[in-house]
């Protein structure tokens, strides 16, 4: 992934320099889960063991996080929940991690339930198919399953209760998936490691007020950034050298300069592109309120060109409203 | 839309199929024409204005709606079939209808104020169906001969409802705020049924799946049910949000107390669930 530039006007908020630059994005096929449980602790166990090991769909199937915590208002069961998006390239590839994850890290979970998110009434995402939940995992109950079909004023939802050694699991028969936006993403350049984590956990923490979006890497960051492609055959990714900071005048496609000591990035996975921007928006801002005199050098961002995805962020538009002192 | 209504001039001493009563299929027409409608009368016919009055309004019935609307005022136990292969719209009867009212309806609603005959909601599939009075023998059954009985939407009955309710019902929602008589949820496939009231006898004989919700524990059921054990609050809080705006007791209902499952004598993964 390179920074390629194509915005000319410089753009500084806070001493923090914005790229004239645009993050790359791609369809994807997206899911939401609603997870409910006894209490709020068990429905975060459930939702974290399933989002985990869901950082690229390079190497892990899908994407996943964890999107927020759902009051019992807020869920079908009346109990606490957690919602969690995944993201995966391909409908047969999103089906496929659903019924994994769901399989051992929910079915397993004591007192768990599980529901899709996403109402096809009011959904600002093109709707896609629905994907396999209950209708898979029924198997398991060998024979002593049973499909309950309830109202509860939206239509009839057909749902799945399989004995299990602590009373029901029951789920929703399918899920309802969207045709999604994953790649967004943001590099932090920063002065020192501690700038550059400051910056970044910042960032994330906006990000996470916002709905429909989530933010696959450990704690919403990632620190090896990757490029397509490698000197090594049947690699597919490589590092990013362009961004790390030990190969300042070794790399020929360095994009650093001596003042920067940590590059970070965040990766944005949105339901629509409008979630993704507004995700990076709020980021942007969180990282320029700290500013240059936090250590905060650079914002960039990733993306191959142009010509592979058909969503680009470029970052002078998504901060053209931000507040903070300009140049 | 607008209202059309049928005020019953003489009630007739035969018995009339008002299946071709239609809301949609009516606010098409004009009034004079509905008049000309021609209605079964057992081997012969009857004109639709020699049996009642029409008019129309432009006001909706009941409030606001964007659906047509069609009131039957006066109805009687001879009018048959009211309802029946309802797709749409809102179908009023006021007074008592006869036999086969909403007879394999799919949608819409269809609202009697008063009571109704045998075979009400009979194979119904969708739409909601609400009797304020009592109703008869094979409430959301099958028609004799046919394999399965109602398979989607709602019936509500507030007062009693005969023998054999929800006979080889597969899928909806039947509520009962009165007693049943013998043989309610006979030979249920699935879907829900409650009972306010008492049951008569041989209450869930031949259950295969399903759920019957019952205020008080039968008088007595065959020894191919057995205790249901416990664990199934989940399942119960959605059931329980289904039935937050039926009628009552089912929308105040808690956890229930007590869960049998049966018949063992066939599938054996019905229950009964007894409120709490």
């Amino acid at each position: 992934m390179s920074a390629t530039t194509t915005d000319t006007a410089p753009l500084t908020i806070n001493g923090t320099a914005i790229d004239a630059t645009f993050a790359e994005a791609f369809p994807m096929k997206a899911t939401r889960l609603v997870i409910t449980a006894r209490t709020a602790a068990w429905a975060r166990e459930a939702a974290v063991s399933l989002t985990g090991f869901a950082t690229s769909v390079i190497g892990c199937g899908c994407e996943a996080g964890i999107e927020r915590t759902l009051a019992p208002a807020d869920t079908p069961d009346g109990r606490p929940g957690v919602s969690v998006l995944l993201f995966a390239v391909s409908s047969k590839e999103l089906a496929k991690q659903i019924g994994r994850r769901v399989g051992q890290c929910v079915l397993t979970c004591p007192t768990t339930a599980v529901y899709g998110g996403i109402d096809p009434a009011t959904s600002a995402a093109p709707l896609s198919d629905r994907a396999p939940l209950g209708s898979g995992l029924r198997f398991f109950g060998d024979g002593w399953q049973i499909a309950k079909m309830i109202d509860a004023g939206h239509g009839p939802t057909r749902y799945w209760r399989v004995p299990v050694m602590d009373g029901e699991f029951v789920c929703e028969d399918t899920a309802q998936t969207v045709k999604a936006v994953g790649g967004g993403n943001l590099l932090f350049l920063a002065r020192d490691l501690d700038a550059a984590l400051a910056a970044s956990e910042a960032a994330v923490a906006a990000m996470r007020r916002l709905p429909n979006v989530a933010m696959p890497f450990p704690g919403g960051i990632v620190r090896s950034g990757s490029k397509v492609g490698s000197k090594y055959a049947g690699a597919t990714a490589s590092t990013n050298d362009a961004f790390c900071p030990t190969l300042l005048g070794l790399s020929p496609r360095s994009e650093l300069t001596a003042e920067v000591g940590a590059v970070l990035e965040i990766v944005i996975d949105g339901l629509t592109e409008a979630d993704v921007a507004a995700a990076m928006t709020a980021g942007i801002d969180a990282a320029t309120r700290l500013g240059r005199a936090a250590g905060v050098l650079r914002i960039s961002a990733g993306n191959y060109g142009g010509k592979l995805g058909p969503y680009h962020f470029h970052l002078h538009a998504l901060a053209a409203d931000l507040a903070g002192e300009r140049r | 839309m607008s209202t059309t209504t049928l005020r019953v001039k003489t009630a007739p001493p035969f018995r009339v199929d008002a299946s071709p009563l239609l809301p949609a299929a009516l606010a098409s027409l004009p009034v004079a024409e509905i008049a000309w409608l021609m209605l079964p009368a057992g081997n012969d016919t009857v004109a639709v204005g020699d049996l009642f009055d029409v008019s129309r309004d432009d006001a909706p019935a009941g409030g606001a709606h964007d659906e047509p609307a069609l009131v039957i005022d006066g109805a009687g136990a001879w009018l048959d079939r009211v309802g029946a292969r309802l797709d749409a719209g809102r179908l009023i009867v006021r007074g008592t209808a006869g036999d086969c009212a909403g007879l394999r309806m799919t949608g819409g609603t269809l609202a009697i104020e008063g009571d109704a005959g045998g075979f009400v909601g009979c194979e119904m599939r969708g739409g909601r169906l609400d009797v304020s009075g009592d109703c008869g023998d094979f409430a959301a059954g099958a028609l004799p001969g046919d394999m399965e009985g109602m398979s989607g939407g709602t019936l509500t009955i507030r007062g009693h409802a005969g023998a054999r309710l929800a006979d080889r019902m597969r899928r909806g929602l039947v509520l009962v705020g009165g007693d049943a008589g013998a043989y309610a949820a006979s030979r249920l496939v699935a879907g829900t049924v409650g009972v306010a009231g008492r049951t008569g006898a041989h209450c869930a004989y031949g259950m295969r799946r399903g759920t019957l919700l019952l205020a008080h524990a039968p008088a007595s059921l065959p020894p191919t049910f057995s205790e249901g054990g416990r664990g199934f609050e989940v399942f119960w809080a959605l059931l329980a949000r289904s039935l937050a705006s039926e009628i009552a007791p089912f929308s105040q209902w808690r956890l229930p107390r007590a869960r049998l499952t049966g018949d063992l004598a066939v599938d054996g993964r019905g229950e009964l669930l007894i409120a709490g």
